[in-house]
Parts: structure tokens; sequence; C-alpha cells
């Protein structure tokens, strides 16, 4: 097996540390660009009107192309210099430049996103067409579809199960699924890019750990994005946490979701990628029931602030009784049931009115905490965050074995 | 020598016309969305205040990648389906991954350029930044910093000359040129799609013709860039033509300009494709003076409407002649004395005035014909661009 590279890591930690800096100073040179466009928020959550710069994704995502850029041919010097490698190394080389073009391409549809404000659908069309390029890189380089079967399903499936045209459908929509589900759990000042801070922290520290296994080299590939993408989120978090100078767009949603998508699928570890991102598939399952209008959403699900305590509470959807299909009234009763929602049940005139909280893991959060400062509250939601990747180690390193032969 | 890949090509096309009708029906489609975002402008040259849409290059753009991003398997189908190839080629992906990457991420910065509004100096940062992965990907499939010295220069420098890391300078700075040459040669309806319509369909014309030649493999990849983007600006070109629906935006001159900068630079055609360029270099050499401020330049220098005639006239630049430097009075007296400026010269007040027209191709030709109609300054402007390919390719033809 190859040994590590320690000069490449090297150069690009210390190249994400510049792009650090640089991300940090960008954000606010840039800020009037931004007002000017029209590309700035109010905060919800704020008794302010402040106009709040919007899509700041666009720098710390184009600071991080401009890392890899100059890195491209760094893991590869040795083959130029030295002359130490048996023939060019090309399916690597493919490998990262197709990587870069479905991460490039993803950065500009989620900016041309926050810009042209396009619909739902195409939240789940521009990620396919990003993820293009990945699936077709795989394709020729690997090709590879056949999956382990998981231990409980041996009985029925075999011990290997070839996925075919599915494993491509699979990709495909991890990149929509991840994409998405960092977007829904949003709302309060720094969570976007806290969680993806967190999760790429713990991805980083995945791909430390299995240095020493089997597969180094798809490991030390993972690390080649997580570094830039880790340090050019820091500093855009420095930016966003509470209080909020900044806002981060889709576009970083959209950038962070595909990076993760791109080095679990390249690096073969994205069932352990989806581990560490339990606390948003809570979050996305607990919505599903809004997501599909089964029960009326509303324009923000975003927790409300209360002016007199300056806290943040749980935000309601109101709607009658009769407006309530057989399964939303259904879902409504066995959430309530399970301690999961809080549900109010009133009358206004002749109508009946239901109200319930949004269905999102920070509204259940502060029903379970009840009111809370914004900057308790997401420092909460990232508390969260890491106990989920505490728990992904755990049943990636023991519990496994339980699924898998180790 | 491996044959022409007929399937290939043919698939190519076909998607090309699939995009071409995508991005006609799609430009009408997101108008609203683009006048939501504010991604409008006035056309100057028109009587009313209709809001036009701007920046739909970045439509074509988008079709365009999405139609290299499905062909990307396809000319190495062989390999999997009859698996007739001695090994994968890898280099020629590589090629191919590399240089959708380059110009995705032109087109990405060529539309934050047209909605942040960017500055001068960021118009030559761009471009470099989108060819750094061509740059990259060039060093490690090919490497080859060597030329073949002009006859002319071959007592001075030998046959050959290793460039070495100026062969990549000149790699950087042609994108660079040719987003902007596109770029300023503007202002009138539908010259700056159709200037990159017919360079484009000059380029396939002459890759068509080097198919029967050595290098087969290099003008059949620039072939797959050609066509996409020849189907997918006729489509827009459509829209904006006179009198223009829909405005292109920097987007689009920023993506044609790295599209034809790769395939020059990967097909190892560049020399040639800059003659293809002449009408812009033309206007560029014309503009550099006040380019570089030496003849003071306007916010636009775009022709003027009179709105009596509905002819659009040369626009005019004036300043005070104690602000004018000594290299810009040369210039001037230069350039009038060579019949290809008109100088005026005045007085108001206590200070002497100067005018000149504004230093564009556009104003040239205004100068040599007088005044005439939109439309059809736009089409004598793109005959000369069809001319100066002729020129060239009897030129090629002939030697």
């Amino acid at each position: 097996m190859s040994p590590i590279p320690v000069l490449p890591l090297v150069i690009n930690g210390c190249m994400s540390a510049l792009g650090s800096l640089a991300t940090l100073k960008l954000i606010p040179a840039f800020k009037d660009h931004f007002i000017s466009a029209r590309l700035y928020g109010m905060d919800l959550n704020k008794t302010n009107k402040k106009e709040v710069p919007e899509s700041q994704g666009v720098i710390s995502g184009t600071v991080f192309l401009i890392i890899m850029f100059c890195f491209i041919p760094v893991p590869f010097l040795s083959c130029f210099v030295e002359e130490q490698c048996t023939g060019f190394p090309h399916n690597e080389f493919v490998q990262l430049i197709g990587a870069l073009l479905a991460i490039c391409c993803m950065i500009f549809l989620g900016f041309a996103d926050d810009v042209l404000n396009l619909r739902w659908r195409h939240k789940l069309l521009l990620p396919t067409i990003a993820s293009l390029p990945l699936l077709m890189v795989y394709f020729t380089n690997f090709g590879n579809t056949v999956i382990v079967v998981p231990k409980p399903f041996r009985l029925l499936l075999g011990m290997h199960l070839d996925l075919g045209i599915l494993y491509y459908v699979y990709m495909g929509m991890l990149a929509v699924f991840c994409t998405n589900a960092i977007n829904i759990l949003a709302g309060i000042n720094g969570i976007e890019s806290g969680q993806a801070l967190f999760i790429s922290g713990s991805i980083i520290i995945f791909n430390l750990l299995e240095l020493g296994g089997d597969y180094r080299d798809d490991h030390i590939f993972s690390l080649y994005f997580m570094l830039p993408f880790f340090f050019t989120t820091l500093a855009l978090f420095y930016h966003n946490w509470y209080p909020s100078s900044v806002f981060v767009g889709d576009t970083f949603c959209y950038f962070a979701g595909m990076t993760f998508a791109v080095v679990g699928i390249l690096g073969h570890f994205s069932k352990t990628m989806l581990l560490f991102f339990i606390p948003q598939v809570v979050n996305f399952v607990y919505s599903l029931p809004q997501l599909f209008h089964v029960v009326p959403c509303p324009r923000h699900r975003l927790p409300r602030l209360n002016p007199d305590t300056g806290k943040l509470g749980m935000s309601w959807s109101k709607f009658k009784r009769r407006d309530l299909s057989k399964l939303g009234k259904l879902i409504l009763e066995v959430a309530e049931m399970l301690r999961v929602l809080e549900v109010k049940r009133g009358q206004e005139g002749d109508d009946e009115f239901v109200e319930c909280n949004n269905m999102t893991l920070i509204n259940l959060v502060l029903k379970i905490l009840g009111p809370t400062h914004e900057r308790d509250l997401t420092t909460i939601m990232l508390l969260i965050q890491v106990l989920g990747s505490v728990l992904a180690f755990g049943i990636r390193y023991h519990l496994v074995r339980l699924f898998y032969d180790v």
C-alpha cells in the first residue's frame, strides 16, 4: 500500500488556512456589492431592520474552488519531480477533476437559485444536474454497482447484490438529499454554517482514523476536499455566528451538500457519512408531513421571537380542521401521543381551528426546553450535532459488527 | 490513425440540436425571474423604456453544460460496449472533464460579475482563475512548452523554442483576451451573440476541414465543444437579434471567450483561432488608448441614436484640451491624419474643448458609412466577421 502523502496533505492544510484568512477578509469587503445587487435579507428574529448580505456561501465557495484549482497538480508532483510513480495515475486525476466539476457546477446553480429565486422543483433538479459529471466519472472509473449486503438481509438477498442502475440513482439522490437536508435545518443564526462545519470536522476525524486502514487512498482523497471546506466554512461561520452579520444563502447549502456527497461517493463511505447526518435525517423525517403538505406548511418555519423576553419560542402552523385530510389527522394524533408535537384546538366563528408547532427539530428542542435565547439555541443544536457524530462513531466502530464483517 | 468517430459526433449533433430548442424555450420562460431579480437593462438605443432581461448567457451556458455532462461518456462508449480500445484513454477523458471545469467555472464567475457588478480589475482576474484547471490539466497531460519558430525568426531563435512558463502565461492570457475582446465589441443589438456564433461557425468549418489531416483527434475534441456552443448560441441569437428581447450579459462574453480559449489550447490551434478574431483584435487595438485612459473613456462607448432619423451615429468623448497628456495629443493627431479618427475642437468659456469619436470598430464603420440603422449596422459588422474568415480560409488553402 502506498505511504501517506505527507507533503500534499501539509500543502493542502496550509492552502486551506490561507483560504480561511482570505474568506474572513473577503466577506466584509464585498458587503456593498451584495446589498447593491439586492442580495440581502432581514433577520426575522431581530427587532432591527438591518439589511444583512445574503448568499455569502458564494464567497467561501469561490475561495474553496481557487484553493482546489491551485492544489490540482500537488498530489501528483512526485510523478514529475522525482519520477517516483510507475505510470501516471490518470484515474485518480480524473476523480479529482470530476469531483471539482460537480462542486463548481453546484455552487454556480446554487448561486443562480439565490439570485433568480427558482421554484421548489428546481431545488430537486439542480443537484441532480450538478451530480451528472460525478456519475459519469464514477461510471468510467469504477463502474462498480455491487454492494455488500448487511447481515440481517443475507438470508434473503445473499452476500452481494448488484444494484445496477439503482446504484446511480442512489448516488444522484445522495446529492439531492444532502443539499436539501442542510437547507431545511435552518432559521437561527449560525446553524447552517455551524452544522456543515461540525459534519466536515467529523468526516476529517473519520478520515484520519481510517488512514491506517485498508482504504487509505479513499480517505486521503476525502481529506483533500474536507480540509479546504472546513477552513473556508470556519471563516464563514465567524461572520454567520450570532448575531449574524451575513447569511449563507441556499448557495452554501448546495455547496456543502454536494461536497459531502462527492467525498462520500468517491471515497466509498457514503453510509458512514449519512451517520454524521443523523440530526439532519431526524429533522427531515419529522418534517415530512409538512414537506408533502399533508400537514399545512407555512412559508417560514423558523422559531418566533418574543420581543418582550428576547427569547425564541416555537412557531406554529394554523389551519381549519376540515382542511385536514384523514392522514393529516392521524399524523397529528400519533405525534401528539408520542409527545413530539404540541396541538392546540379552538373555535373561531363557524370553523374549528387547529394549531400545531411547525415540525422541525429546532421547534422540537424548543418544545422540550421552553423559550430559549437564540445564541443558546444554536449552541444546543450544534451540541446535538456533536452528539450525533459521537453516536455515529459508536455505530460505525462497534455496532457495525451487527451488520458487516470487519 | 484512429477512424473518425461518426457515432459520437452524430450524438453530439443531435444533443446540440435539442439543446438549441431547449434554450429557445427556456429564455422566454425565465424572463420574469430575471426581471424580479433586477437583472435587466434599458436599451439605450431605443426610445421606449422597456425592461430587457439581462445575463441570458447564463441560460444558454447552463444548457451547454447539461448537454456536455450527458455527453461525457459517449466518446468512450466503444471502450465499454465493444471493448474496442487497448486501455482506457484516460488522458482524453481528463482533457474533456478539465475543459468543462474551466468553462463551468467561467460561466459561474461571469454570472457573479453580472449580478454583483465587479470592478474592471476583476474582469481580468476572473478568467485567469477559471483557466487554472485548464493550465493544470495541460501541465499534467502534455506539459509541452516547445513551439515551432515562425520562419522569419528562425535565424535568430532557431527551429524550436522552449517558452517554459511563458507558454502557461500565454494560455492564461488567451482566456483573458478572448473574453474581454468579445465584451468590448458590443453595444448594438445582436452583436455579441452574433460574433460568437460566426466565430464558432468558422472554427467548426476549420475543424471539419482538418479532419483529414494529421491532428484529427484535436479537431474532433474541438467539435465536441463547438457544436453544442454553436447551437445554444443560435437560440440565444434568435432572441438577441434586432430588436433585442433579451441581452446576453457579460456572462455570455465570458462563456464564449473561455470556450474558444479551451478548444484553441487543448486542440493546439490557438494561432489559427486568433485569426478568426481579427475584427475583435482590430477593435481591441483601436480601443487601447481609451482602455488605458490615455484618451478619456466615457462609461458607454456604444453608438448614439438620433431619435429623429431613427439611425445610429458615432458616439463622442468630450474633454478639456489641457487634461490631455502629450501621448494623448500625439495619438489624436496621428489617428486623425490616418483618417481613422474624427476630431472636433472648440472653445467654451475659458477652456479649449476637444471631442473625438469613441475609438471602437463600430464607430469607425459609422465614420465611413455615415449614420446607419441599427439592424443594418449589426449585419455589416457580422459580414465583416464572415469576410475575415473567408480571407483566412483563402490564405490557408492557397498555402
